[in-house]
């Protein structure tokens, strides 16, 4: 097929230890919305992987490989072979769950295929057509509670390729009792995974980034 | 009786760069007569991540049968806590996120069912020391490791103004911390600091 034409591939990845709770439902809404632009989606729960945290043994600065052998290094094949990459996390304790940074730490081995071995290099034009998106939810009303997590995902985006283009983000969980009660956050969770497909497809004909968007095609 | 403190140290590398300076501070704080020290390293023990049931906000506890009983425990009979982490990724370790995490039954407690943490006369008294190593040179590389840090202690009554920070940015490979230029001194300072500090909120 021209590549062109090709589906929008997006992924998303949920990791809360939480079935169907809030952010997964935002999640959901998100690819929803990229789905009705003509995105090919996906969902991976990082709950029912199996994978262990990085160890820190920094074999991978040598080898550029990781030592663990588990879910995670086909995982990190798939991210490398998605157009949209959306991470999706609650909140907890000022931070990403543990599960989300267990899996996120293990890009180490691309972090040292990029910047140390410098086998593994992005042009421009693909990270520009590559975009990140991070969704998560919080119960707290604050509004930085979201500031611990932008520097982690920056800091992973970066590392695979991604422009880092969009937070779907809702806070104050506890005083909405749940997504599903929020006014906005699931219909802006679908427009924003429209919107990220459409715009993935514009910059492969061609359309310079930011621009108008697309006519919709369905 | 000797002042508490309870150690974690909480990264996949045994005795890397922050476990070091972490056994630097510890080693200075114990040369003091009025200091006992306690250290666990996560990497010896079993924390398994928060699942996000809430059940502790009801429970009062957590329904995860785990070391995290024991710990919950030193947590609160402690003087002072320190934790040593190495950034990964612009944030905690894993292995140190799911402690972290875990405090969410003391968030509970205090918070939803406003419940003591620890008996009021210990309130204002407990010292807190968050210690972290960075590859990266970077102004913001602890920023996102610091808040949740901070609730960390705020959940387990240490408040903000008695949290005290040993952190030390360009130290990547194993044991390059050995070789940095105020490492050890900070250190030093930091012990210092920190049983000065502990007496004086005890007096």
């Amino acid at each position: 097929m021209d590549p062109e034409r090709e589906p929008v591939k997006v992924l998303g990845i949920s990791g809360s230890p939480h079935r169907h709770g809030n952010t997964e439902t935002l999640l959901d809404a998100f690819l929803d919305g990229a789905k009705e632009a003509g995105g090919e989606t996906d969902k991976l729960v990082l709950k029912s992987a199996r994978y262990t945290a990085c160890q820190g043994c920094n074999a991978c600065h040598k080898s550029g490989a990781c030592i663990i052998e588990d879910d995670l290094v086909p995982l990190f094949d798939r991210i490398l072979a998605v157009d949209a990459l959306a991470l999706a996390s609650p909140i907890y304790t000022m931070g990403i769950t543990a599960e989300m940074k267990g899996f996120l730490d293990r890009a180490q081995y691309l972090w040292a295929r990029k910047y140390l071995l410098k086998t593994m290099y992005f042009t421009r034009e693909h990270i520009q057509r590559h975009k990140g998106v991070f969704i998560s939810t919080a119960g707290t009303g604050w509004e930085h509670v979201f500031s611990g997590a932008f520097p982690i995902m920056t800091a992973f985006f970066d590392i695979t390729g991604f422009e880092y283009y969009d937070n779907v983000i809702a806070n104050d969980m506890d005083r909405w009792k749940g997504i599903r009660n929020h006014p906005t956050a699931l219909a802006d969770a679908a427009v924003k995974g429209r919107k990220v497909v459409e715009e993935i497809a514009r910059l492969r004909v061609g359309g310079s980034p930011g621009g108008e968007p697309a006519p919709q095609t369905r | 009786m000797p002042y508490q403190v309870l150690a974690f140290a909480t990264g996949p590398r045994r005795h890397g760069n922050s476990e070091t300076l972490l056994d630097w501070v510890l080693a200075d704080m114990a040369g003091e007569p009025d200091i006992a020290v306690e250290k666990i390293a996560l990497d010896e023990v079993t924390v398994h991540p928060c699942r996000g049931c809430n059940a502790c906000e009801v429970l009062n506890k957590c329904v995860q049968r785990d070391d995290m009983d024991n710990i919950h425990d030193k947590i609160i009979a402690a003087d002072c806590i320190l934790f040593a982490t190495p950034i990964y990724c612009l944030g905690i370790c894993a292995e140190g996120k799911a402690l972290v995490d875990r405090a969410q039954v003391f968030r509970s407690r205090k918070y939803v069912l406003k419940l003591p943490v620890v008996p009021p006369e210990r309130l204002g008294k407990r010292l807190g020391i968050f210690i972290a190593s960075a590859g990266q040179n970077w102004d913001i590389v602890f920023d996102g490791a610091k808040l949740s840090i901070k609730c960390f202690f705020h959940v387990t009554e240490i408040r903000d103004r008695d949290i005290h920070y040993l952190l030390v940015r360009g130290v990547d490979k194993a044991g390059e911390v050995q070789t940095h230029p105020t490492a050890r001194e900070e250190a030093r300072a930091t012990a210092k600091r920190a049983v000065e500090r502990l007496r004086e909120m005890n007096r």
